[in-house]
């Protein structure tokens, strides 16, 4: 049985970001906290220098402020996050840092900007048109000048002997996360998607020593033979830059499903990309950026040879997944440029799946409940499929 | 007093007359770009179309064409089209338009006889799926992400067989101390970068003609395009005039003009009697409406399905929309950097100062200038539904006006190519609020 405290452990962090790094603040006097908009920026040098880095996640509070600043057709979570920001609910930030050209978490960041400025938020553009040539010399030149953003901050240089051990650690972290979701996918494992959750968004907010202890006391105490709770086994994907609901995971499951493979930022997408510890760290962030939009594609990178669609269609395959819920973020627009293609996709390889839209505020739980139970009868009415 | 609607019309120019005949021909002319034997390059964001013009190109801006088919009201086909395709209706309506017309230049689309319940739509589809196929595209969207994106579906639609440039124009965040509009240090390095990808995007345009790029035809266009932009210019700043002789709408009526027509002498022939005629129009007394009470600016992008109805609705409140972000800060707007003989770092910078390209330090500044330019009364946004690029900032702009000018504002509910999304209810309403609250401030002032 994986241990209790280490999962409860996370799943409080995960539950209380605000808490856990009030009190890091308050053990670490002196230190800083850096804020993290999704989904690129590379943590590993704030870390080299002496920040908690924390990915801002949305918070559960409905939005009030958020919905009066931005139009109430921007996405759930930069409302949230300008709704927070407004709100005083983020004060405990010492310096915010963003990579992500997303014209939506730029509102956010011009609202959180306007509402803090005594907080400095740098925006570090990395390109996203992946297969030009100019491209690599740009992020190259722009990791340089988040280098020199980050030691400003802290008023001292990044010392490369710390910046790689931060990237070594930053990689401990994911390949014991990715055991987990290895576990899962081959069946080994069987933790409600909720725990998954919270093992990745924990990540995104502790201090990543500790958090790679809690994984390492899982892992040593066996993940466990858990029976599968589920009768039909699905694959959810999507949902970028913040967590989807932790009540809509439950109610998938009491549908009959299981979980066994996810390709969510707040899951695969956080955790399968490694910084190259052979090359200079520098270089090797960089190279990181573009490696993770070929291991896991992401529509909001342009690149004419990395397909979502045809990575979604191999780790079905490779999970066994008997359908997919495309868990996409109301308002999201790269998410909906690509879906037909991912729709596509799955209707040429007759893979059930089912479209869910979430918001911030809530969701129609009953009406997701019927379509989620439609989709798992729909499964399991369909013969045995030969494998592959 | 209480604001009613006293009938002023516009007084429409004469040079838009002949103007939208200029744009008819342009497309017209695009229809036939196969037969006449002309490579052709889809291309959406920046005004890109003086490099295509010098490489012997007919270029088809996605986004122009969507706001075509809106104002002519035969967007339903595309959007339908891209709609059974799986484009979800809150995504950016432009861009779901010019896929619909991707789907349908390549004879997708709703089935006939299916029940759409629009059979004259299958009629109109024509138009939407005359656009001959492109031979490539170039992609060079300024501000936002969605437009970089959405090329690459319009690549995908066509089955990755149409090769593809992507120009990526930096954010003009303001990191740094010094950053300002034109100017700093973070100014000046993403001009740098921006003229280094021109280059590169030259050299794939000269591997795509077979031809060597004729510096000279640019160099030709861009001073046509300079020339005409310093009209325009001249023309606008006459509206600071009271009454008005031209408003928002006219200069909207402009747009696909400066945007992406030519840059050759009928280019500047026409914007040279747009401003002649609003000069006319000054030493002879005649306003752009009959009884201008209230002056307003209009910042978003525009809602191309109400064209004349906007113009018609805001003139029956005796309110004189003067000027906007969309018409103001863009477009060519800033004519004197542009040195035709060198112009490849003029056009960068004009692509980054495109005016969904800033963050909110430089929109408020460019947005109080005007407002006190044209001795604005109040601001109205529009909250385009499908367009967060220029909704971003609204809000804080608006309490930017109040706090700094005293301006009221309002927003109403539009989209840039979906009417569904127009609330016609909701701007009036607010729009009847706004004027009465001029109308007491102005009474509270002995005005």
């Amino acid at each position: 049985m994986p241990t209790v405290s280490s999962l409860a452990r996370m799943a409080e962090v995960a539950a209380d970001p605000d808490a856990y790094a009030l009190a890091w603040k308050q053990s670490h006097p002196g230190r800083k906290v850096a804020g993290v908009l999704p989904m690129n920026f590379p943590e590993e040098l704030l870390h080299a220098a002496g920040f908690l880095p924390i990915v801002i996640q949305e918070n559960s509070e409905p939005d009030s402020e958020g919905r009066v600043i931005l139009a109430e057709f921007y996405c759930g979570y930069t409302r949230n996050l300008a709704d927070q920001a407004v709100k005083g609910k983020l004060a405990h930030y010492d310096a915010y840092f963003v990579a992500d050209h997303c014209v939506q978490l730029l509102g956010a960041a011009d609202v959180m900007r306007y509402a803090q400025p005594e907080i400095p938020i740098y925006f570090g553009q990395f390109i996203a048109s992946m297969s030009e040539p100019s491209t690599n010399g740009k992020v190259r030149g722009e990791m340089g000048r988040i280098v020199r953003e980050v030691e400003r901050s802290v008023g001292a240089p990044i010392d490369q002997g710390r910046l790689q051990n931060s990237i070594r650690l930053y990689n401990e972290d994911r390949s014991l996360l990715r055991k987990v979701f290895d576990a899962r996918r081959d069946g080994r494992l069987h933790l409600q998607a909720k725990q998954i959750q919270d093992l990745v968004k924990s990540s995104m907010i502790m201090e990543k020593a500790e958090h790679v202890a809690l994984l390492k006391e899982l892992l040593e105490n066996g993940l466990g033979t858990q029976a599968a709770t589920g009768t039909v086994k699905l694959h959810l994907s999507g949902h970028f830059c913040h967590a989807p609901k932790q009540e809509l995971l439950d109610l998938i499951e009491e549908c009959g499903a299981e979980v066994v493979d996810d390709d969510l930022y707040h899951g695969r997408r956080y955790i399968t990309t490694d910084v190259r510890e052979d090359l200079d760290p520098i270089d090797a962030l960089t190279e990181w950026y573009f490696d993770r939009n070929v291991n896991v594609p992401c529509p909001t990178r342009v690149q004419h040879d990395a397909d979502w669609d045809t990575y979604l269609s191999n780790v079905v395959n490779a999970s066994g997944a008997d359908g997919v819920i495309v868990l996409m973020a109301k308002f999201c627009e790269p998410h909906m440029l690509l879906y037909p293609e991912l729709r596509k996709m799955m209707d040429e390889r007759e893979i059930p799946y089912l479209l869910i839209e979430t918001e911030h505020e809530g969701l129609p739980m009953e009406s997701i409940r019927t379509r989620v139970e439609a989709l798992v009868e729909r499964i399991s009415r369909r013969p045995a499929r030969v494998a592959g | 007093m209480t604001s009613t609607t006293t009938g002023s019309t516009v007084t429409r120019m004469e040079a838009n007359r002949s103007g939208g005949k200029m744009i008819t021909d342009y497309w017209d002319n695009i229809f036939t770009a196969p037969e006449r034997g002309k490579k052709v390059v889809w291309y959406n964001g920046s005004a890109l179309n003086p490099i295509f013009q010098a490489a012997g190109l007919e270029w088809c801006h996605g986004e122009a064409f969507s706001a075509r088919l809106a104002a002519l009201h035969l967007e339903g086909p595309a959007q339908l089209a891209g709609a059974e395709y799986g484009y979800i209706s809150e995504l950016c309506s432009y861009s779901r338009t010019h896929l619909g017309c991707a789907v349908l230049s390549q004879g997708g689309g709703p089935a006939p006889g299916s029940e759409t319940g629009a059979v004259d739509a299958l009629d109109q589809a024509e138009l939407a799926s005359r656009l001959p196929h492109p031979d490539f595209f170039v992609n060079a969207y300024s501000g936002c992400s969605t437009g970089q994106q959405w090329d690459e579906m319009s690549y995908r639609v066509f089955g990755k067989n149409v090769p593809i440039f992507n120009v990526s124009i930096p954010f003009l965040w303001g990191n740094h101390a010094d950053s300002g509009y034109m100017q700093g240090e973070e100014w000046e390095e993403a001009t740098d970068y921006v003229v280094a990808q021109l280059r590169e995007l030259i050299a794939f345009i000269e591997g795509q003609t077979g031809r060597p790029f004729d510096w000279d035809a640019l160099t030709e266009s861009m001073s046509y395009i300079k020339r005409a932009s310093e009209l325009r210019l001249e023309g606008m700043k006459l509206c600071a005039n009271k009454p008005t002789p031209a408003t928002y709408w006219d200069w909207i009526a402009s747009i696909a003009h400066i945007n992406f027509l030519p840059g050759n002498q009928d280019l500047v022939n026409y914007f040279g009697s747009v401003r002649d005629e609003i000069a006319a129009r000054v030493a002879n007394g005649v306003p752009a409406l009959e009884n201008e009470r209230y002056r307003l600016y209009f910042d978003g992008i525009m809602n191309w399905n109400k064209l004349g109805w906007l113009a018609k609705r805001f003139a029956e409140y005796d309110a004189a929309v003067i000027a906007g972000r969309y018409t103001h800060s863009s477009f060519w707007q800033e004519p004197q950097i542009i040195d035709a003989e060198n112009p490849l770092r003029g056009m960068a910078q004009h692509y980054l100062i495109c005016p969904i390209n800033h963050s909110l330090k430089t929109l408020d500044y460019l947005t109080l200038r005007d407002c006190e330019r044209f001795d604005i009364d109040g601001l109205v946004f529009h909250s385009t539904r499908t367009c967060r690029a220029f909704t971003n900032p609204q809000t804080l702009l608006a309490r930017s006006a109040r706090e700094h000018l005293g301006l009221p504002a309002m927003f109403f509910e539009g989209d840039v190519a979906d009417a569904s999304f127009y609330k016609d209810e909701v701007l009036e309403s607010r729009l009847v609020a706004m004027l009465e609250n001029i109308d007491v401030r102005r009474a509270k002032a002995g005005r």
